[in-house]
């Protein structure tokens, strides 16, 4: 903390001795442990996000180099936030239901407190959206990708044997409360994506902080839509009883009424095997009258249920 | 971020908040700052050692006396930090990343709010920000979400055209919104059903049609649910069923509530698992849209409710069945 508020409060580099000279813990310690301390303290700053810049206070002199922080570039600058906007920062804190990035919002707010912001989250009436994260890879994987680190890991898909898997990062996607790790999957030279509860064990660093770059075309949603639904480019036409069968009417493209009993239902859609397996879950309720393949699926879904139970 | 971290982090905060807060409370200090009023006194007490140099005047000066026989705060001599430091890269992230997911949740005039609000705390970061992050949220329709959000604002009833989860049906209902919520990527409703007398969670994608009826919403002394109550969690009056799994099934066992029970015999890939659900009727349409993968081992009512239902579904697909005759 001396060190911050020495550095701030001079316009000119402190040289490390003028440093060492300053502040008492330094003063008082032997050379080596004060040059092991300063270390540990840049270091410390780096991690406050404070920029320690080295320079020299004499241009044409070659003298020793010095140290300072320009206030400008530490110093949160005034944001000018209206009320709405000093709200909305409010419910964005509250937004994290995990530990590390509660704190990390928290942190954050009390910044904007201590800068005179008044914060009223009943300004604005919203959503209350939740975000949690119970995947033990998730804090690896968050740090990873935010600071570009190449790792390793061992990953087990469902039925199979966990495999080493060697990743560089491009982000990070929830999807359905689930967390889900994107990259470049180094061995199979490919984009890749992961669900970070099928990680076994810890997401180890494999390679320096920034050594990769994230191609300018990966986008992170992109590269996910890979395991969201996709648009549909197909119809069905069903006859499904009538006030059944809700789920698929709700994606009707068109009904017409074929008797008392029963609608003629047509849904797009865009995966047959989804589809047949959604059909048979409702039974004698709901018939495919075509496409062909689409009746087969269902008919040899309803025939292994049948098996099973003889 | 370490412990002592947070609390560099926190006293850098502090300096300037109390010198634009002359004798605030402890208590205030502590709850705007998320920590105990100990915390706080801890805090001040290692301020004081800290400062430009060592003597008098360089030093941070805490007004013990005013904060021993009062409990308020005034500090002197830190005039060299009157501003809080920029925001981290990982503060920054963490907030961003949840403006995001708000956004997602907004409709209207709040959506321009909240990208405003994101705009300029990109410019509070020190250094570089990336943030690499994507929430998705399942789509669901804009205006029946319009409709929904904004009746719960200003406290207006629904009608609500809604298909249920459990059972196969359709039903109208008016309720009293009480607030909007997103878990599991999805966006609910918490409201007030006048037709069942309780507290209910509708998911957006299920509404198939929303419209305020005009009326407002009754005070009701109801105490809110804990989020995930009901919703998620196995209640006392569920239906369970034991399963086994083919490896291709095996993604159920993350998706629902299971006990995984002692594999039939192992080796087989086979996994036994006991399923929790609201009731017998949903696991029915569980097995049979997995059929061939997943297989009913108890109860056996349940096993030949499912081949009951699969052979009369078979049977309509023989053409002189009257549900696909005009």
């Amino acid at each position: 903390m001396n060190l911050i508020f020495t550095l701030l409060s001079t316009r000119q580099y402190l040289s490390k001795e003028q440093l060492r000279q300053a502040i008492a813990d330094y003063r008082d310690s032997s050379q080596q442990a004060f040059e092991r301390k300063f270390e540990r303290d840049k270091e410390e700053l780096r991690e406050l996000g404070i920029t320690v810049e080295t320079g020299s206070n004499d241009k044409y002199f070659d003298d020793e180099p010095g140290y300072r922080i320009r206030r400008d570039a530490v110093e949160l600058p005034d944001l000018s936030l209206s009320r709405e906007e000093a709200a909305v920062l409010g419910l964005a804190a509250q937004v994290w239901e995990h530990a590390g990035l509660a704190q990390d919002s928290m942190s954050a707010l009390v910044k904007l407190k201590a800068a005179g912001v008044t914060i009223d989250t009943d300004v604005v009436r919203m959503a209350e959206p939740k975000l949690s994260a119970n995947e033990p890879a998730f804090d690896a994987a968050w740090d990873a990708c935010t600071r570009r680190v190449p790792v390793a890991f061992d990953y087990r898909r469902p039925g199979q044997d966990p495999s080493r898997r060697h990743v560089q990062p491009w982000g990070i996607v929830s999807w359905r409360g689930r967390w889900y790790l994107t990259g470049h999957d180094t061995d199979r030279d490919a984009p890749r994506v992961f669900r970070l509860s099928r990680v076994v064990g810890e997401i180890a660093t494999d390679g320096a902080p920034g050594s990769y770059d994230v191609p300018d075309d990966a986008d992170v949603q992109a590269a996910a839509a890979s395991f969201l639904p996709s648009s549909p480019d197909r119809s069905a036409v069903l006859r499904i009883r009538r006030d059944r069968g809700q789920g698929l009417r709700r994606s009707a493209e068109s009904s017409r009424v074929v008797t008392d009993e029963v609608d003629e239902v047509v849904v797009p859609y865009a995966s047959g095997w989804d589809l047949a397996a959604e059909i048979a879950s409702y039974g004698p309720d709901v018939v495919v009258l075509e496409p062909a393949d689409l009746r087969a699926a269902v008919v040899d879904r309803l025939r292994a249920a049948v098996r099973d139970a003889s | 971020m370490n412990r002592s971290g947070q609390q560099v982090l926190r006293m850098l905060a502090l300096v300037p908040y109390l010198q634009g807060n002359e004798g605030v409370p402890v208590a205030e200090v502590a709850r705007e700052f998320g920590v105990t009023p100990a915390q706080i006194r801890a805090d001040l007490r290692l301020l004081m050692f800290t400062g430009v140099g060592e003597y008098a005047g360089e030093l941070i000066d805490v007004d013990l006396g005013a904060l021993d026989a009062d409990d308020v705060v005034y500090i002197r001599d830190a005039e060299f930090m009157q501003r809080p430091l920029r925001l981290t890269p990982a503060e920054g992230i963490a907030l961003i990343v949840a403006l995001r997911t708000l956004r997602d949740s907004a409709t209207g005039a709040q959506l321009a709010i909240v990208d405003s609000a994101l705009a300029k705390l990109e410019s509070a970061v020190g250094g570089e920000v990336e943030a690499p992050v994507g929430v998705h949220l399942d789509e669901d329709d804009e205006s029946i979400r319009a409709t929904i959000v904004d009746a719960t604002a200003a406290g207006r009833r629904l009608r609500l055209e809604y298909v249920g989860a459990a059972r196969d049906e359709r039903t109208v209902r008016e309720v009293d919104p009480r607030r909007v919520f997103v878990e599991q990527g999805r966006r609910y409703l918490e409201a007030w059903c006048l037709r069942a007398r309780d507290l209910r969670f509708f998911r957006f994608d299920r509404v198939v049609s929303a419209q305020a009826t005009g009326e407002s919403v009754e005070d009701r002394a109801v105490a809110p649910r804990a989020l995930g109550d009901g919703l998620f969690t196995v209640g006392d009056d569920a239906a369970s069923a034991v399963l086994d799994l083919d490896p291709a099934a095996h993604w159920l066992i993350e998706y629902y509530p299971v006990d995984e029970l002692a594999a039939p015999e192992p080796g087989d890939g086979r996994r036994r698992v006991r399923l929790f659900a609201s009731d017998l009727d949903w696991i029915r349409r569980l097995v049979l849209r997995n059929a061939g993968t997943v297989h009913v081992v108890e109860p056996s009512s349940l096993r030949e409710d499912v081949a009951l239902w699969a052979r009369s579904a078979l049977a309509a697909y023989d053409d002189d069945d009257p549900i696909t005759q005009e």
